[in-house]
């Protein structure tokens, strides 16, 4: 029988047609077109300059929900996309602009060389990069290391002016050969890790306008340095925790779902801790539309939405803004290619890797091939997205204790969760190693306050208290898991939290009205 | 050195693609058809005393679900009426082998066999259609055309509900797919493992979350007989990018059907969205988004000469051809034997939109007034006065139209 269902046959894409900008004028002012955007327009050079500048400002316009002189965290990957944010920015802000910008930005680089093994040596260097580009932008800027997410009490506690960076890599380590300029990175340590006791790689520079960069540093430096030392082993072991961490995952695809939490953890928190209520993504539709459907994928689809939505208002303090949500990747590269921006490039995960290295891998090429024969597939997937609720207006709701979006594990049956939950219990006679370990491993050890309070003996999460704090696809990326005290900090703290409030909730239970 | 299996310690013969876990073949077996309980129950796919149309083609995924759906009525007493509903569209040679299959199930599962065909139904044949269309949109028909057939033959032998051998592979083809086109209606409904639950027959799907190897190796290890059927005017449609794009990441993620299905249930569509809304074809009374459900186009184009209205691309062509059959309907409705009398497809449904009941009250209130009374039964000759219904059928076909121009999210073919 024919496998074809109905509506199978539509033809939602259309195939695209050779439609080169050559011999073409410019939709707006009829000079010679350089490039055919989405929709078969063409347009000149200047023509497109307006387009792509208007777009921006009217993406990051028309919400309102950037307030004037508000503060911004701009979130730099070195990549094209983010590049381009960052000029788009420049631009929007100098004076010659006549609509100008008015929000106040802050920039930051999250390091992830430690996720990709990369030699300290490469990690400086990528450091250094970022920061000469940053710093010659005149905003503050911080740099933060992946690892330092694993301990964000860190952060948390960490309180500095804003316009304090905190290189996170390992600059530190290099600190006999590396040269003047990365040193005076390391100058304002002190001002910036006096409160701080485990974290050496908080530091600042100042490279604000009001405080020209460089003051009395060497003062500073010398009085740093015995600091340094003695933290640089913590240093070490954060960044030797999230390789091992990363390690015991066992999949590529779970390793990139953790990394994309815990780098949204960190600009969260920085932004938090330093005074921004914003924080501005760098990703383009093109990324989104991968975004999607990999959140698709790996049964993310309850988080589609937010994680491809102009603002995301998961986090508590900080809004995620995406203003490159309009453009294409094709867009972004005309762009940088015609204002001369240039990126910085940065090895992933799978930058070696085949199409199948992993899922975020696979359906960008899929999504990518799509895209080159169908046009429309971009702004296809978007529009799905476009069409689903974010669930911000829901009230009450639980979230995950890793990733933040709202658990999407309290489902009743029939559904895919309790179909999976029940194929495992009656194909298997139920006496995996979880329940074992479980069994000799007793929560709830404490000095007798009962509180956890006293800390003395802390108590180790099982992973059945860790994974029914956790949404689906958080599930998924830590299946593999073998140690749930790897995870980072914050996720494990969240869960003792939750247990302890199951436990006070079982204690006043019969006392409590039923109000649903 | 042999695995043992996970449940009995007998050795085991296979590694369940679903869990990974090592199992002979009667656990297997016990843990396959237990699942698919679990779905029934857990959904209350049945009620006792229905007739359930199971719907056969003899592939293997409706094989599986004919033999598992007899088990598992006997094991749990469902007390259901089991009867095997086949569809054969006229492709010569293409249906003789798996009507053949069909057939040997009937004999085999001690199951009734009812066999209608695309001429009874439609009037037409696929090989008919074919030499009228040509290879390259004949998918678009069958596909159609199949959909109501197996409602339609259902209806004509009473049944409550229609089963389909839908696994989580399809299940997750569709989500992908619906993701690709933007098709917000589509995706929504497509997890739902009853559909058509108001208005027309409900189908269910209790396969949804079992996956498609493991109905080939149940059917293997039970040495069930199948005929494997690929449409032999082999669907180019882009389900095929899906279906890619999900083995691709099973690879990956042995998972990922699962998941996929996951993401497609936890979906929640905004409240400003206006749905599609499924009401009824005004022509056929079968569930439709549009006012003239798809079928009929198709057909309206085959019976006029027009092969290729129907599976045209945009919308504004779509509601052309709607505007056509609506500006023809008063001459089709005479000249068409009609299975039932139009009245009966055009009184109000649940699930019309306000609008629709709206042109339906004051087509009523017409009737009464002019004191006609409109048939009820479903008989070819239909005694109630037809200028006056096609004249309202007409007329609100026309307004719908008129409708979906302005509200373009109403516009689902
Ligand atoms: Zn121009
Ligand atoms: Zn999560
Ligand atoms: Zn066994
Ligand atoms: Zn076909
Ligand atoms: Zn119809």
């Amino acid at each position: 029988m024919c496998s074809v269902e109905e509506g199978d046959t539509d033809v939602p894409f259309s195939k695209s047609r050779p439609n080169e900008s050559i011999g073409r004028t410019c939709m707006k002012c009829q000079e010679k077109a350089i490039l055919i955007t989405r929709v078969n327009d063409a347009f000149c050079r200047s023509c497109f300059m307006v387009y792509i500048t208007h777009k921006f400002r009217a993406t990051v316009g028309k919400t309102k929900l950037v307030r004037d002189g508000e503060m911004v965290l701009v979130a730099l990957s070195g990549g094209p996309s983010s590049s381009a944010l960052l000029h788009l920015i420049q631009e929007g802000l100098s004076e010659r602009t006549h609509k100008k910008l008015r929000f106040r930005p802050g920039l930051i680089f999250i390091d992830e060389g430690a996720a990709v093994n990369l030699p300290s040596s490469e990690r400086l260097n990528t450091c250094e990069k970022m920061l000469e580009i940053m710093k010659s932008t005149g905003f503050p800027c911080h740099i933060k290391a992946l690892e330092q997410g694993l301990d964000n009490d860190n952060i948390q506690e960490f309180s500095s002016p804003p316009d304090i960076c905190c290189p996170g890599s390992r600059l530190e380590k290099e600190l006999g050969t590396i040269d003047y300029d990365t040193e005076s990175i390391l100058s304002d340590i002190s001002t910036a890790t006096s409160s701080v006791t485990l974290d050496m790689s908080e530091c600042s520079i100042s490279s604000s306008i009001e405080e020209p960069y460089g003051n009395s540093r060497e003062a500073i430096a010398v009085s740093s340095m015995s600091r340094v030392e003695s933290s640089f082993q913590k240093y070490e072991e954060a960044e030797e925790k999230l390789k091992c961490l990363l390690k015991s995952l066992n999949s590529v695809s779970s390793q990139e779902d953790l990394i994309r939490t815990i780098r949204h953890k960190i600009l969260s928190e920085v932004a938090t801790t330093c005074g921004y209520s914003k924080v501005m993504l760098g990703s383009c539709g093109t990324r989104l539309a991968v975004t999607l459907l990999t959140d698709m994928a790996i049964g993310r689809g309850g988080q589609a939405a937010v994680d491809t939505v102009f603002a995301d208002r998961r986090y508590k303090n900080v809004m995620f803004l995406r203003p490159l949500r309009e453009f294409s990747s094709k867009e972004i590269g005309m762009y940088n290619a015609l204002n001369d921006v240039e990126s910085v490039f940065i090895p992933t995960l799978t930058t070696k890797g085949s199409d199948g290295a992993s899922i975020e891998h696979l359906t960008e090429a899929f999504v990518t091939g799509l895209q080159r024969d169908y046009p429309s597939t971009v702004s296809n997937i978007m529009r799905t997205g476009e069409k689903l609720s974010t669930g911000a207006e829901e009230e009450n709701k639980e979230n995950c204790a890793m990733c933040q979006s709202s658990l999407d594990t309290n489902v009743i049956a029939p559904s895919a969760l309790n179909a999976v939950e029940f194929s495992q219990r009656i194909s298997s006679r139920g006496d995996n190693s979880d329940s074992k370990r479980d069994h000799c491993n007793k929560t709830g050890e404490c000095c007798g306050e009962g509180d956890g309070s006293c800390n003395s003996t802390r108590t180790r999460a099982t992973k059945q208290q860790v994974l029914a704090s956790l949404c689906y696809g958080c599930r998924l990326a830590i299946r593999k898991l073998d140690d749930v005290e790897k995870l980072p900090l914050y996720v494990l703290k969240d869960v003792f939290w939750r247990v302890r409030r199951e436990k006070m909730k079982s204690e006043i239970e019969e006392f409590l009205l039923d109000t649903s | 050195m042999p695995l043992a299996c996970g449940l009995c310690d007998k050795q085991a013969i296979l590694k369940r693609p679903k869990t990974g876990d090592a199992l002979c073949k009667e656990c297997f077996f016990l843990a396959f058809e237990e699942e698919v309980h679990q779905t029934i129950t857990d959904a209350s796919l049945f009620i006792k005393g229905e007739t359930v149309a199971i719907g056969a083609s003899g592939g293997k995924d409706s094989t599986v679900l004919a033999y598992v759906m007899k088990i598992l009525n006997e094991r749990y007493d469902y007390n259901l009426n089991l009867v095997l509903l086949s569809i054969d569209e006229g492709i010569t040679g293409y249906r003789d082998d798996s009507l053949e299959s069909v057939k040997r199930n009937e004999i085999q599962y001690g199951l009734p066999l009812k066999i209608v065909s695309y001429e009874e139904l439609y009037g037409w044949t696929m090989d008919a259609i074919v030499k009228q269309i040509g290879l390259k949109n004949n998918c678009t028909f069958c596909g159609v055309f199949r959909r109501q057939a197996l409602d339609r033959g259902a209806l004509m032998l009473k049944v409550d509900k229609i089963v389909t051998g839908h696994n989580a592979d399809d299940v997750a083809e569709t989500v992908i797919m619906n993701v690709l086109r933007g098709d917000i209606g589509r995706l929504r409904r497509c997890t739902a493992i009853t559909t058509g639950t108001d208005g027309a027959l409900p189908r269910c799907k209790p396969f949804k979350y079992t996956y498609e190897k493991e109905i080939v190796m149940y059917a293997y290890f039970r040495k069930l007989d199948y005929f494997s059927t690929e449409c032999i005017y082999s669907p180019n449609a882009y389900r095929g990018f899906a279906r890619a794009y999900i083995k691709d990441l099973e690879k990956i993620r042995p998972s990922a059907i699962i998941d996929i299905i996951h993401s497609g249930e936890s979906l929640s569509v905004k409240k400003e969205v206006k749905m599609p809304v499924q009401g009824v074809c005004v022509r056929c009374g079968y569930i439709s988004s549009n006012t003239v459900c798809k079928a009929c186009i198709m057909l309206e184009g085959l019976n006029k000469g027009l092969p290729r209205l129907g599976i045209g691309k945009t919308h504004k062509e779509r509601l052309k051809m709607a505007e056509q059959i609506g500006e023809k309907e008063d001459s089709s409705i005479n000249s068409q034997n009609l299975k039932s009398c139009v009245s009966d497809h055009f009184r109000p449904k649940s699930n019309s939109t306000s609008f629709e009941k709206n042109q339906l009250d004051s087509f009523w209130v017409q009737i009464s007034q002019s004191g006609q009374s409109c048939c009820k039964s479903n008989t070819v000759g239909c005694s109630c006065q037809r200028s006056v219904v096609c004249k309202d059928v007409t007329a609100g076909i026309q307004s719908s139209v008129e409708q979906q121009k302005i509200n373009s999210s109403v516009i689902d073919f």
